[in-house]
């Protein structure tokens, strides 16, 4: 299990109340939220350097409120295809299979793990996850150089954190 | 002298403040409607069923309301049907509007069971079969979706017994359809389910509505069957200006990343139909793209309108212009605000906005009141009593709107209506520190006219449906007697 951490660098986009939570130390530190904005409120950013994670690995986790299909909840891959915030990153993205049922911040949903291919032209493995609650969604988005099955471990657990999903809950809260 | 004067100032300011400050409160039931320059001519509760679409029909010497609906609330899935005594799935309610001061309701056709979003039928539109190509001339044809795995075909020449004639099934989120009665050329919003959108364009030509043949589907490049990577923005619904004017003008995105698609009807129905990137390409004109802040649920276009501002000019005196309505979607302002565009598409691949409009919210402190705030649809009706002079706003907590756009260039607030609530009214909640806080508040969801000139409104927490008329500056404006 790795340790959480958080340095709090501050500089987080967006001002909604939700951002003042933050995980504690360890391997992570929080960054800024490295997108221009969009049609959703910013969310957060967290790196994980390579010498804690093997790999240099970033995660972006934002709420999406009263996006989701109330009764069906994240139904299919698909979904996580439109919803996951990839496109943030690069439009060009390929699954590398089906993706799989997950819960993070015991919120069902789904995850798919993905060949990126950033700006740059390098090739990234990425992880989109998309849960739900009632009416609105949580994403997240993991991306690193290493192996896709490393990157998914390693965002799973630091979702898994007792701060992070202390957050998440609160975030689908408004709060 | 003066003193009297003051008095008289302070009175008129208390009155104003009185006046402005029971405006600004929540609805209770009892109060009367709030209005200006429009008038509540009659009412029918539609079974306090969640309303969505309403289609007004000149049917022989009658007319016919036929209204959609969403699926049943928590507290109340399957509201009974007082006609039948029978407890029915949200499903289309067909009322006789023939005089709109008493509303008779005739028939409950029930939809799918499920909850809000997820049942009812929502969508209705009305062909004579005298009118398309191969339909029966006795019959008259109602188009609707049935929740949101289907679309069915009913003859409604007996509005009070509707007999089913086709289904088009094995489809997810049908919604927002089009269909002209000319040709029987239907855009029909469905999820196809090998498509990686959850709504994109099914065109039907269902001018024999009882043997519908699939012409082909259509949506952007990246949602089609087999692509990857970034998947564009769903759709919400088209509007199709028919052969003559050969536009189909399509709104993305209903409350988030919209713009409007502006394609070539012909080449759409005519041109190369597999669901390559290209063949998707081939019929579009041009995107119109808006704030990723909002999105395009109904797109209404009013080609060639004379702008008077311009009557001088050697050229452009008449416009093409398309009226773009966003769809709020979030409980009492939980989003940017949702409101009308108006688009110039005369340059057809430089398109551009050159207005818009919203309620002022502090003229009702709309952000309080519960519920939603924001546009959601305007009327659709093409004929002569208001197209090109008035448009009507569907705005949620802040009801009806009237605007005048003889020019718009500068669209005009010219009346309003707020319906009052009833015991029929349901609640809308937000969540207050993990736990719900719900407010009562009409939630005009849609408007259709008719070419008599009322005005339909139906609300999405079941308070039914109320038909106006406009009345002083608004009714001359818009050139009635």
């Amino acid at each position: 299990m790795i340790a959480i951490a958080a340095l709090t660098l501050g500089a987080l986009s967006g001002g909604a109340a939700y951002e003042n939570a933050r995980p504690r130390t360890g391997v992570w530190r929080e960054i800024a939220w490295p997108f221009p904005r969009d049609g959703w409120p910013a969310g957060r950013a967290f790196r994980c350097g390579a010498a804690s994670c093997g790999d240099e690995i970033e995660v972006y986790v934002r709420p999406k409120i009263g996006f989701c299909n109330c009764d069906s909840g994240v139904a299919d891959d698909d979904e996580v295809d439109r919803v996951a915030d990839l496109d943030l990153m690069s439009p060009r993205f390929v699954p590398l299979k089906a993706g799989d049922v997950v819960r993070v911040a015991d919120m069902p949903g789904r995850l798919r793990s993905y060949d990126l291919k950033m700006p740059t032209g390098v090739q990234h493995a990425a992880v989109g996850i998309a849960v739900s609650r009632r009416c609105d969604l949580l994403v997240a988005v993991a991306q690193g150089t290493g192996e896709a099955p490393r990157v998914q471990q390693v965002a799973l657990e630091f979702l898994a954190s007792a701060d992070m999903t202390r957050w998440m809950t609160a975030a689908m809260d408004g709060r | 002298m003066g003193g009297r004067v003051n008095w008289a100032v302070f009175l008129s300011i208390s009155v104003f403040v009185f006046a402005s400050g029971a405006h600004a409160q929540s609805q209770v039931i009892g109060a009367p409607p709030e209005a200006s320059n429009m008038k509540l001519v009659g009412t029918n509760d539609l079974q306090a069923r969640s309303a969505y679409q309403p289609t007004i029909h000149h049917q022989g010497d009658r007319w016919i309301a036929y209204i959609g609906h969403h699926g049943g609330s928590d507290d109340n899935p399957d509201p009974v049907n007082p006609q039948t005594g029978k407890a029915e799935p949200n499903g289309t309610s067909i009322v006789d509007v023939t005089d709109p001061a008493q509303p008779k309701y005739l028939r409950h056709i029930p939809g799918q069971e499920g909850k809000y979003e997820s049942g009812g039928a929502q969508m209705v539109r009305i062909c004579d079969g005298k009118d398309l190509p191969k339909g029966d001339p006795n019959a008259v044809y109602l188009l609707r979706t049935f929740g949101s795995e289907a679309h069915e075909i009913w003859n409604v020449a007996d509005p009070a017994n509707p007999v089913l004639i086709t289904r088009i099934a094995g489809l997810k989120d049908t919604h927002k359809n089009w269909w002209e009665c000319s040709t029987g050329i239907a855009f029909l919003v469905s999820g196809a389910p090998d498509w990686r959108t959850r709504r994109m364009t099914q065109v039907y030509d269902l001018s024999d509505p009882a043997h519908p043949t699939k012409i082909r589907d259509f949506g952007l490049p990246g949602q089609e069957p087999g692509s990857t990577g970034a998947v564009p923005t769903e759709l919400h619904g088209p509007i199709s200006t028919g052969p003559a004017g050969n536009r189909v003008y399509f709104g993305y995105g209903t409350n988030k990343g919209g713009f409007v698609q502006i394609v070539d009807r012909d080449k759409l129905i005519n041109g190369p139909k597999e669901p390559t990137p290209d063949n998707l390409r081939y019929p579009e004109i041009s995107r119109l793209a808006m704030s990723a802040l909002n999105g395009a649920h109904t797109t209404f276009p009013m080609q060639g309108m004379p702008i008077a501002e311009f009557a001088r000019d050697k050229d452009g005196k008449t416009r093409d212009i398309v009226m773009i309505v966003d769809e709020a979607i979030l409980n009492e302002c939980g989003e940017p605000r949702q409101m009308v565009w108006f688009a110039d598409v005369t340059v057809e691949n430089r398109p551009m906005m050159i207005s818009s409009y919203t309620v002022p919210e502090a003229s009702g402190n709309f952000c309080e009141r519960g519920g939603r705030f924001g546009s959601h649809s305007s009327n659709e009706s093409m004929a002569p009593v208001f197209y090109k002079k008035m448009a009507f706003i569907a705005f949620f907590n802040a009801g009806i709107r009237a605007l005048d756009i003889r020019d718009p260039y500068h669209p005009k607030e010219v009346g309003y209506f707020i319906p009052s609530i009833t015991a029929a009214t349901d609640k809308r909640c937000v969540t207050i520190d993990g736990k719900d806080r719900c407010k009562v508040a009409i939630q005009t969801n849609n408007v259709e006219t008719d070419a008599r000139g009322y005005i339909y409104i139906v609300d999405r927490a079941n308070t039914g449906m109320h038909i106006l008329e406009l009345t002083g500056t608004a009714r001359a404006a818009a050139g009635l007697p």
